[in-house]
């Protein structure tokens, strides 16, 4: 908004300079639908309006659901019953909000990696990073406590294992899992306090959202060069450019149906694809499932939490320093949240002046191997924990906190960049050149 | 009467706003709860207060130590012990984070309940086995639990892996997941329905056969009048209602039931409840391995009933007095329910076949109904989606594709 010189609203009608004087509210939508945005965008950067799709798809069936769910350990389990037989389309709400959570974290999954690839956290666009992160966080936050609130068998065992990970922290832990529980174990009061929490953070979550689009648009979008828009004058930046309406908006729409027919694919014909059987079975405290599995979509963090066991030396140098007081459970709590402590902190942990991971020809490599250790990771975490599945699980952890701790400040160093476009028309020109021949082909951000 | 809080509770909240069915449930202690499974009056008095979940599960849970465990069949005390138990032998780490918690848990939560249930269990559990056996006895007038051999058929290709077996997937225990074989059920696929005259079989076989001992009590009964359901006719439920008695809250007794009433839950504390089976036992479940075969094969969970029906070896062993009988589908492979069905159990009104296994078939289907009753109407609902979404996106890409050409253009004509 504030970095690329572009043409601003101007008030017309006496009725518009009259509102404009005491509200500029049709200036500030103006300006944030008209934002100037590179104009060599590639398919990755459709992520953003899927993601507040989902934000809003999420809400609108969760308000639904509320309203004939039952937060009671003995009615919630019925009470779904009932939204998936009685309620009138009930069983499409439910199903939508069920796999709505799985399309929100395909969609943030993409968008984080095509952050990581593109180096879309580097400076000045840090806050934009943080912020992300900051609404990832809460995104697994809620859709932990959303999944518990079905009160299936997974749900009450999920909520047992993952509340547990806070018992493990030395001295506080004991007391911390119990006043998250509510109690000495999941119950009545867990769902209760889960079920206020999941109906509060989404719209935290859309606060946040509204940072995060708010700290891009003052430092424009990331673009596949990594080169910046030309700010000199309003003529170079339109070179490089072209409002976000209808450009983007149209672009983005047209991959957001793509995206939702196969959604609703999922949803009309399998929706129980992505869901654990087992939460069919209602909630009972004397009968543990076989295996404990979360969601899909916590399963690489869950591989990293459950891959440092009292085997490994890391686990057993950490104990014995801190005098036993960081056992191997602590050490794989603190594993899980570094692995995303350290993805938070990479625009301090990349030191290459290159952002487009296009026009760094060893980084692209580490790079597709992180992909790989990612869903290696996913697959691990769904495996039981037992060899060969633990060794692989300790390599992949191992992978990604090199990655983000040694591979990627080595890198900044050692790694001779190719040279890039001067501006982002250069790019783009070169792209649709007068013998592409109409070839509709864009970057393929796989490379 | 506070057995019957609990069903009056599911019928309430079938019924009225969830607000209102909170209040009915507020009625209830917790411990009171626990130690009632739904039931229906004619059930015998002393099926045993434990819950039925637990117990179904508990045979499964204890069959990784259940070679030799003479135990496992003696469902409250498996109950007792399997918390504690699993944990253990739950090798993960992360579960160890959890170890005391969920060790200590059911003991600090279920402490009253669970005192009842112990005592009463010991004493119970070969009453329960008599039970049954005189249920199925009497209720089918079949002597199938005496003869198990009529119903036996051995499945002896499951150890024949194929690629959409479901080995791993559920991750269910230390066994080798039994091979379940597809079925090309008439509702499997995207365009699938439900074969209403199958559903109509499957409901007799239900009745006659199944709600001997289990229950359905998610299912209301008006429902079997749903067009994509088994579509029988208004005058018809309400006359098959009539068959099952229910506890009314406002006559502090028992009436015939009417179509507004579910049916009721199992009579027998360790027999599961069928309502959501089809949906708890998905075979070919989840999107490890090969399971995007459930985009034209389904769950899976209407091929384990059947599988686990048709599945009896014949041999069966007494443990702590329950008769098991040996299956080859059930986890653990010992199962204390006999094998319901025996050729020609059942008598179909338009003659259709009634050998074991195209009657399990029509069970298992009736049941993916009681388990998904809307899966007609979804499919529609996501076709209708995928066509117009579809629509939307080609116009969407020809939009676009204007849009940008002279953007684009502009630079082959340079």
């Amino acid at each position: 908004m504030s970095g690329i010189p572009h043409d601003h609203y101007e008030p017309n009608s006496n009725g518009e300079k009259w509102l404009h004087r005491r509200l500029p509210i049709v200036g500030l939508l103006y300006d944030t639908l008209m934002i100037p945005t590179p104009k060599n965008l590639n398919w990755m950067w459709i992520w953003g309006i899927v993601l507040t799709f989902c934000l809003a798809l999420q809400i609108i069936t969760g308000i639904v659901l509320v309203m004939h769910y039952t937060p009671h350990v003995d009615m919630a389990f019925a009470s779904v019953e009932h939204i998936m037989r009685n309620v009138n389309g009930g069983y499409m709400i439910r199903y939508l909000h069920m796999n709505g959570a799985s399309l929100f974290f395909i969609a943030v999954y993409a968008h984080i990696f095509r952050g990581l690839y593109y180096g879309s956290y580097k400076a000045p666009r840090e806050i934009t990073w943080i912020i992300g992160m900051l609404i990832y966080l809460l995104m697994m936050a809620t859709g932990f406590m959303g999944y518990v609130l079905p009160w299936g068998q997974m749900s009450f065992w999920g909520a047992t294992v993952i509340t547990g990970l806070f018992g493990a922290i030395p001295f506080i832990g004991e007391g911390l899992q119990t006043f998250l529980l509510g109690g000495p174990a999941v119950d009545n009061a867990t769902l209760n306090r889960f079920f206020s929490l999941h109906y509060l953070l989404p719209f935290v979550i859309a606060g946040l959202v509204i940072l995060h689009i708010w700290a891009f648009h003052t430092t424009g979008n990331n673009n596949p060069t990594g080169v910046e828009v030309r700010r000199t004058t309003k003529e170079d930046a339109k070179k490089d450019t072209l409002p976000f309406w209808p450009y983007f908006v149209i672009k983005d729409l047209f991959a957001l149906a793509v995206i939702l027919t196969v959604f609703f694919a999922v949803v009309g014909f399998m929706p129980n694809y992505l869901g654990h059987p087992d939460n069919y079975i209602e909630a009972n405290a004397l009968a543990t499932p076989a295996h404990i599995v979360p969601e899909w979509y916590f399963l690489p963090f869950y591989a990293i939490l459950r891959a440092f066991t009292s085997e490994v030396w890391v686990v057993q140098i950490a104990s014995f320093v801190t005098g036993g007081i960081i056992d191997a459970k602590f050490f794989g709590v603190l594993a899980m949240f570094g692995a995303i402590a350290v993805m938070a902190l990479v625009p301090w942990l990349d030191t290459s002046s290159v952002r487009s991971g296009r026009y760094r020809p060893m980084f692209k490599w580490w790079f597709a191997l992180l992909v790989i250790d990612f869903f290696a990771l996913m697959w691990l975490g769904a495996m039981p924990a037992e060899e060969p599945y633990a060794t692989f699980s300790l390599i992949a952890a191992a992978y990604w906190f090199a990655y983000f701790l040694v591979i990627l400040p080595l890198l900044g160093v050692i790694e001779k960049p190719l040279a890039q476009p001067e501006t982002i028309e250069a790019d783009f020109d070169a792209h649709y050149a007068p013998k592409a021949g109409g070839t509709k082909t864009l970057v393929n951000p796989a490379k | 009467m506070m057995k019957t809080n609990l069903l009056s509770a599911v019928v309430t909240l079938g019924l009225a706003l969830p607000g209102t069915a909170v209040l009915a449930q507020d009625t209830a202690t917790e411990e009171e709860l626990l130690t009632t499974p739904a039931e229906t009056p004619e059930a015998e008095a002393e099926t045993a207060p434990a819950e039925e979940p637990a117990v179904e599960a508990a045979p499964a849970e204890a069959e990784a130590e259940a070679a030799s465990d003479e135990e496992a069949a003696e469902a409250p005390v498996a109950e007792d012990e399997a918390p504690a138990e699993e944990v253990t032998t739950e090798d993960a780490p992360a579960e160890d984070a959890t170890e005391e918690a969920t060790a200590e848990e059911p003991a600090a939560e279920e402490d009253a309940a669970e005192e009842n249930t112990a005592d009463d269990g010991q004493s119970t559990a070969e009453e329960n086995a008599e039970a049954e056996a005189i249920v199925e006895g009497d209720a089918e007038g079949q002597a199938s639990t005496d003869e198990p051999e009529v119903g036996v058929m051995e499945e002896e290709d499951h150890g024949a892996a194929e690629d959409d077996h479901a080995a791993g997937d559920e991750g269910d225990d230390s066994h080798a997941a039994p091979h379940i074989e597809n079925i090309d059920f008439s509702f499997d696929g995207p365009f699938g329905a439900y074969d209403v005259n199958q559903l109509q079989r499957g409901l007799q076989i239900y009745t006659e056969v199944c709600a001997a001992c289990h229950g359905l009590e998610y299912v209301a009964l008006r429902t079997l009048s749903d067009e994509t359901g088994p579509n029988m006719p208004e005058e018809q439920v309400i006359e098959y209602a009539k068959g099952y008695d229910v506890y009314d809250a406002e006559l502090d007794d028992t009436r015939p039931a009417t179509p507004v009433d579910h049916f009721p839950g199992s009579n027998l504390e360790n027999a599961p409840d069928l309502s959501l089976m089809a949906k708890k036992r998905a075979a070919f479940h989840g999107p490890y391995g090969l399971g995007i075969n459930q985009f034209v094969k389904g769950i899976g969970g209407p091929e384990y009933i059947t599988a686990l029906l048709t599945g009896y070896t014949g041999e069966e062993k007494e443990q702590a007095g329950t008769v098991l009988y040996e299956n080859t589908v059930f986890p653990g492979g010992w199962i204390a329910m006999g094998p319901p069905l025996s050729d020609e159990l059942v008598e179909f009104a338009d003659g259709h076949e009634n050998d074991v296994q195209s009657m399990a078939e029509d069970v298992s289907a009736f049941l993916m109904w009681t388990a998904e009753p809307k899966l007609g109407a979804r499919k529609q609902a996501g076709f209708t989606g995928v066509v117009l979404l579809g629509l939307l996106s080609v116009l969407l890409y020809l939009t676009n594709k204007k849009l940008w050409a002279p953007i684009k253009k502009r630079r082959k004509d340079d």
